[in-house]
């Protein structure tokens, strides 16, 4: 049970301020910002006790939102929800930030007021949302009587993230891939850690109550396919990679018994955005690029840094926005960088060498090398050498993560699977990718 | 004070609001009316426009009323009088047929915080309980939690509560849930919402249709029911299976604590959930928000009180990233310390080394802290990486480094040559108070073995004048006369001077009374001192009290999923620990030891009345085992209480393995709380037992030089609370035929 809501801008002026509950007192709104916004030292806990009053916050760029309660409550559930707010917020008038939350402030009072009812979660799905938010003009008529009979089927139905009726002339799937690759490696190029947290993204525009069904090359399914179907099909599934997924979860529309009984993942979807299912893979990762790092240094007042990366894909495919992040010490003096390849620069202000590379083909490398030049220090503390740190995208899954198909099915209705037209996208994003030098 | 010009816009706005050009225009209207609600956000006092706002809510616009009502709610309060003109509205629109503006109406009728409201609203909730759209019996089903916040004090009316009962049959999730929170706030006086058998397996069935903060919350209602026979308790596993891997973290913890506290008795189903449960917990540790990260380690950490192997495979996962925050980094920390084992541990160690050196002086501290406990296992490893880490003549860590090394040489008495080769090595000293006093006591403590001990004590000798702390102060006392009863040639004229300033000069009254002491002490001979101040160099058995052994899963189970694994002991030093979780946690551990334990043993109870009532019967009350006892509330005990019988129990120790000695104990049910190991002198055990209504515990002694009775033969000295000697005869011998039997057995 949440006791109240507040957002605060980063100086810590409270934009909005919703309480639920009469036990949230007014100075509990001073009270956060004092010890948690104003307070000196890092952020020690994301839950902070303050006067037996529990605040749960997240920060958005540099917009604090706080929840309150008095409760024990189960904290991962006031996080999640502090997420969801800020996804319903993002849905409604995009970025989180301190103008767009002035210049919506009635909008979302209005989302406060049907999300949370005497501090108890009601609603939370964008979809279903819409039909009760007056604001942003989507709704300044008077109800038709065709919209109430929605709000009635809406809210008794038992699909609460879907409405009936929905109606479009094309119908039309779009599917994205997402996953972050996370790396940890040694100087010496071993892996310390990697995972890829994946998420699958759709945007449906299909009409009526459409029964989906999606398959992926998961192992689980794949073995057991070929261990079932003739020897010769065996053979060419095999041809393909299959993926072991670590642990994944999905949205609420999917029928987890299906899914736990035959792994299928068969479900009747949402109408707009939404994420079908996150998961996390750890094994046989591809790692798209692999930075090797070499560092000298030359006396006390000099380092010589040479950083080769290697992309690890296909040739055809491009990598994008690729970035290299290489860090130098607090009492850097001067840089010299020499790059093949893209732009190199070196930042003072972040005490890093940003190294930019619009584009790079597979199975290619790249080098880049620098001297730091130190202003002696009598300091006697080692630098503690911060790893390397690196940002790119590539279209394709590092998990290896493949749709084999993406089924519709509506009965009511007289379109078929061919009917629909499906995209499929891949996009792998680097998470925390790192390399210690 | 917010605006200079409050009061102008108040009159601005009032005219804009009254002007009847404006009211017309509708868009004009509603702009004006955002305009209220802007300066109200701000701050700004505009309750005097309350009767214009009233007049603003008749209106078919629903924008419109939702922009008056939020006013209304708001100042209500101040203006009871006036508020009262807006009920009418109100009531009007609960019966609307847009079952939206009906919601809407009674939703904001019930938020009105002014007395007397509740004769208004009654009648609009109780229909709308009957209202045919379930957005409106959502609204409804609250507000009844809201009338009786209203009025906490009223009786409850027992026709709502029948009524909300049968809600819970209700077709829509939302209204079924809210009708359980309605419930439980009404009725908390007695104890809250009632789960019976048909309850809760209709709550179970409609689990799936439920959004996932309606299915956690549902899961906490549901820890208040009791299946009857296993039969049926595990048909209600069987339907919770599936939650366990749900896809959002707050359901699947939920379910895990039910499954614990529902399979209680069957802790091979208790160490099934949470092997099932290891997926989406490593999972929750690796999500893309820190938040939920946090949450999940804290969680993680939980289960490896009880279960610590479970997740010593997966240790990468709790490599820290460097751009994560501390408090992650921190946690994932402790974890590492508890998953170490013997073929990790290299590499552990490698990582934890790399953390030390971390830019946070505190992230470096606590690194280093966690080799040190790693190093009560491995000593060896440990010592070279800290050994090391002194090279980097940094001041937090070599602070660290030397707190460290005190812990370390009084846990493991085999790393004091090392520890002493490094401390003699290392150039620069600590700076902060906490460093200073750890150097000190390994000066004194182990002077003898570090040959520049004098010339490092000297130097804290001679700047003890701008030395602020008083600890450190007396820690230097005590060092310097230690040092002086080992090696007295080099340090008597320093020991001289340091008691003739603290004497003298010093104004601290505790370092002033010391030094009086050991001057005294002195005057009374070296002999003397020395037998006072020379204690043991370190204690072994402490290795086995501080090696923390399993816990029983019930320990934390109660906790779980609530805000007391997040606030930790030491997460915040300052504030208060606000959740009721965690004291509660720890009384109910007090009352484990203060408490028969009634439930837990029947014939106990029996054996409690047994002596008050027969009174000089011979018979003996059995002991049994009860609830374990946790080591904290040993300790405590041990401490607090005095000793109530002592006898030599006529042989040696037992040479068997712990793990023997253990099982044998627990066979005549004696819990062994920790043993020495067996070749160790002193020898040492810790033991206790439940004997009727009372707890008796009991040290085991051997080949203590300072207790000349257990030089040759074991020495058993017992407490207990409440004291009852015939229990205690009953123990003793309990236990001298185990250990005999054992020492007899090796012969």
């Amino acid at each position: 049970m949440i006791g109240g809501l507040f957002i605060y801008n980063h100086k810590g002026e409270v934009l909005i301020s919703r309480v639920y509950r009469d036990d949230i007192g007014r100075n509990a709104v001073d009270a956060f910002r004092v010890n948690v916004i104003h307070a000196r030292q890092q952020v020690r806990s994301p839950v902070t006790n303050i006067a037996r009053t529990s605040f749960f916050h997240v920060k958005r760029s540099n917009i604090w939102l706080a929840a309150v309660t008095k409760q024990n409550v189960n904290a991962a559930m006031v996080f999640e929800f502090l997420y969801k707010m800020c996804d319903v917020m993002t849905a409604y008038f995009g970025k989180i930030s301190e103008e767009n939350i002035k210049n919506n402030f009635v909008l979302i009072y209005e989302l406060l007021d049907e999300i949370l009812d005497f501090g108890y979660p009601q609603n939370s799905e964008t979809g279903a949302l819409k039909t009760f938010i007056t604001q942003q003009g989507i709704k300044s008529q008077p109800q038709t009587k065709e919209e109430q009979s929605q709000i009635t089927s809406q809210v008794t139905g038992q699909i609460g993230w879907r409405r009936e009726g929905i109606k479009y002339r094309r119908n039309e799937l779009f599917l994205d891939v997402l996953e972050s690759v996370n790396l940890l490696m040694s100087p010496q190029g071993q892996v310390l850690s990697a995972h890829v947290s994946g998420r699958v993204v759709m945007k449906s525009y299909l009409s009526g109550m459409p029964e989906c069904k999606f398959g992926m090359n998961d192992k689980i399914v794949i073995d057991k396919q070929g261990k079932a179907g003739a020897s010769d099909e065996a053979g060419k599934s095999s041809g393909k990679q299959s993926i072991a997924i670590d642990d994944c979860t999905f949205h609420q529309c999917v029928r987890l018994s299906k899914f736990d009984s035959e792994r299928s993942i068969s479900f009747i979807p949402p109408d707009g955005e939404y994420e079908l299912m996150r998961y996390r893979t750890t094994k046989d990762i591809i790692l798209p690029f692999r930075v090797i790092p070499l560092v000298r240094e030359v006396g006390r007042t000099k380092l010589e840094v040479k950083v080769v990366i290697k992309s690890n894909f296909k040739p055809s495919l491009l990598a994008q926005k690729i970035e290299v992040r290489i860090p130098t010490p607090l009492n850097t003096s001067g840089v010299q960088v020499i790059c093949m390849k893209g732009k190199a620069k070196y930042k003072a202000s972040e005490n890093a060498i940003v190294w930019k590379i619009k584009r790079m083909a597979g199975m290619k490398e790249s080098q880049i090398s620098a001297e730091i030049e130190l202003l002696p220090t009598n300091d006697k503390k080692k630098w503690a050498r911060p790893p390397i740190s690196m940002n790119f995208e590539v279209p394709f899954a590092p998990s290896g993560l493949k749709v084999r198909y993406l089924k519709v099915f509506e009965s009511k209705l007289n379109y078929s699977d061919h009917d629909v037209i499906k995209w499929v996208r891949y996009i792998g994003r680097s998470g925390i990718y790192e390399t210690r030098c | 004070m917010p605006y200079l010009g409050c009061e102008e816009t108040v009159k601005e706005l009032k005219r804009a609001l009254s002007n009847p050009n404006i009211q017309a225009d509708r868009l004009r209207y509603r702009s004006y009316i955002t305009r209220v609600i802007r300066s109200m956000t701000q701050g700004l006092d505009v309750s005097a426009l309350f009767m214009d706002m009233v007049k603003a809510s008749a209106t078919v616009d629903v924008v419109q009323k939702k922009l008056v009502y939020l006013y209304m709610c708001t100042y209500a309060s101040h203006k009871p009088d006036l508020a009262l003109l807006a009920i009418n509205t109100l009531r009007k629109d609960c019966a609307d047929p847009n079952p939206m503006v009906r919601g809407l109406a009674l939703r904001n009728m019930c938020n009105f915080r002014m007395p007397g409201i509740t004769e208004y609203i009654q009648q609009p909730i109780l229909t709308g309980l009957r209202d045919k759209a379930s957005y409106v019996r959502r609204v409804a089903v609250l507000g009844c939690a809201k009338m009786h916040s209203l009025r906490p004090s009223t009786e409850i009316d027992p026709s709502i509560v029948n009524e909300l009962y049968a809600l819970l049959r209700d077709p829509d999730p939302v209204v079924m849930v809210n009708c359980l929170r309605a419930l439980e706030e009404i009725l908390r006086e007695e104890g809250g919402v009632v789960i019976n058998k048909p309850i809760a397996h209709h709550l179970l069935n409609r689990l799936k249709d439920l959004d996932s903060w309606a299915q956690s919350e549902v899961l906490i209602f549901l820890m208040r029911y009791r299946p009857r026979g296993d039969d049926e308790l595990f048909d209600v596993l069987s339907l919770l299976d599936e939650f366990l891997q749900s896809v959002h973290t707050p359901v699947m913890a939920a379910t895990l604590r039910l499954f614990l506290r529902l399979a209680a008795a069957h802790p091979a189903v208790q160490a099934d959930a949470l092997l099932r449960a290891r997926g989406p917990l490593l999972a929750a540790c690796g999500s893309a928000s820190r938040e939920l990260r946090f949450a999940g380690l804290c969680h993680v950490q939980q289960v490896l009180r009880s279960q610590p192997a479970l997740y010593s495979g997966q240790y990468k996962r709790f490599f820290c990233g460097y751009s994560e925050p501390g408090y992650i980094k921190l946690r994932k920390m402790e974890i590492l310390v508890e998953l170490v084992n013997d073929e990790n541990v290299v590499l552990v160690l490698e990582e934890l080394k790399s953390y030390c050196t971390d830019v946070s002086p505190e992230l470096a501290q606590a690194a280093i802290a966690a080799i040190g406990h790693i190093g009560r296992t491995y000593t060896e490893k440990c010592l070279d990486i800290l050994t090391g880490l002194l090279a980097l003549q940094q001041e937090h860590v070599t602070s660290a480094v030397i707190r460290t090394f005190r812990d370390l040489v009084w846990f493991c008495p085999q790393s004091i040559g090392a520890v002493c080769r490094a401390v003699e090595v290392c150039g620069e000293n600590p700076q902060d108070t906490e460093g200073k006093q750890a150097l000190l006591w390994l000066l004194g403590m182990h002077g003898e073995q570090i040959s520049s001990a004098p010339y490092v004590l000297e130097g804290f000798i001679d700047g003890i004048k701008a030395e602020l702390s008083s600890a450190v102060k007396t820690e230097l006392l005590t060092a310097a006369l230690k040092l002086f009863l080992c090696r007295p040639a080099e340090t008597q004229d320093m020991l001289g001077r340091l008691l003739h300033y603290c004497i003298d000069e010093e104004s601290d009254m505790c370092v002033r009374d010391r030094a009086l002491l050991y001057y005294r002490l002195l005057q009374c001979g070296v002999d003397e001192a020395r037998k006072i101040l020379l204690g043991p160099e370190s204690d072994p058995s402490m290795t086995v009290l501080a090696g923390r052994p399993e816990e029983p899963v019930g320990c934390w189970a109660s906790g779980f999923n609530t805000l007391g694994p997040l606030a930790g002991a030491d997460a915040h030093p300052d504030a208060p620990p606000a959740d009721s979780s965690a004291q509660h946690c720890h009384s109910t551990e007090e009352e484990v030891v203060s408490k028969p334990p009634c439930q837990a043993c029947p014939e106990s109870a029996g054996a409690a009345e047994g002596p008050r009532n027969t009174g000089d019967s011979q018979e003996e009350p059995g002991l049994t085992l009860g609830p374990p006892l946790s080591h904290e509330a040993f300790e405590r005990l041990w401490v607090e209480l005095r000793v109530l019988h002592r006898q030599t129990l006529g042989f040696p120790p037992p040479a068997a393995p712990p793990e023997t000695l253990q099982a044998v104990l627990q066979l005549v049910k004696v819990q062994a709380l920790a043993f020495s190991r067996c070749e160790a002198r002193p020898w040492k055990a810790y033991v206790c037992a439940r004997a009727g209504s009372t707890l008796v515990l009991a040290e085991l002694l051997h080949g203590d030089p300072a207790v000349p009775d257990s030089q040759d033969a074991l020495l058993l000295s017992v407490k207990q609370r409440p004291e009852n000697l015939q229990a205690i005869r009953g123990f003793v011998s309990v236990l001298h035929n185990a250990l005999q039997t054992l020492s007899s057995d090796r012969t």
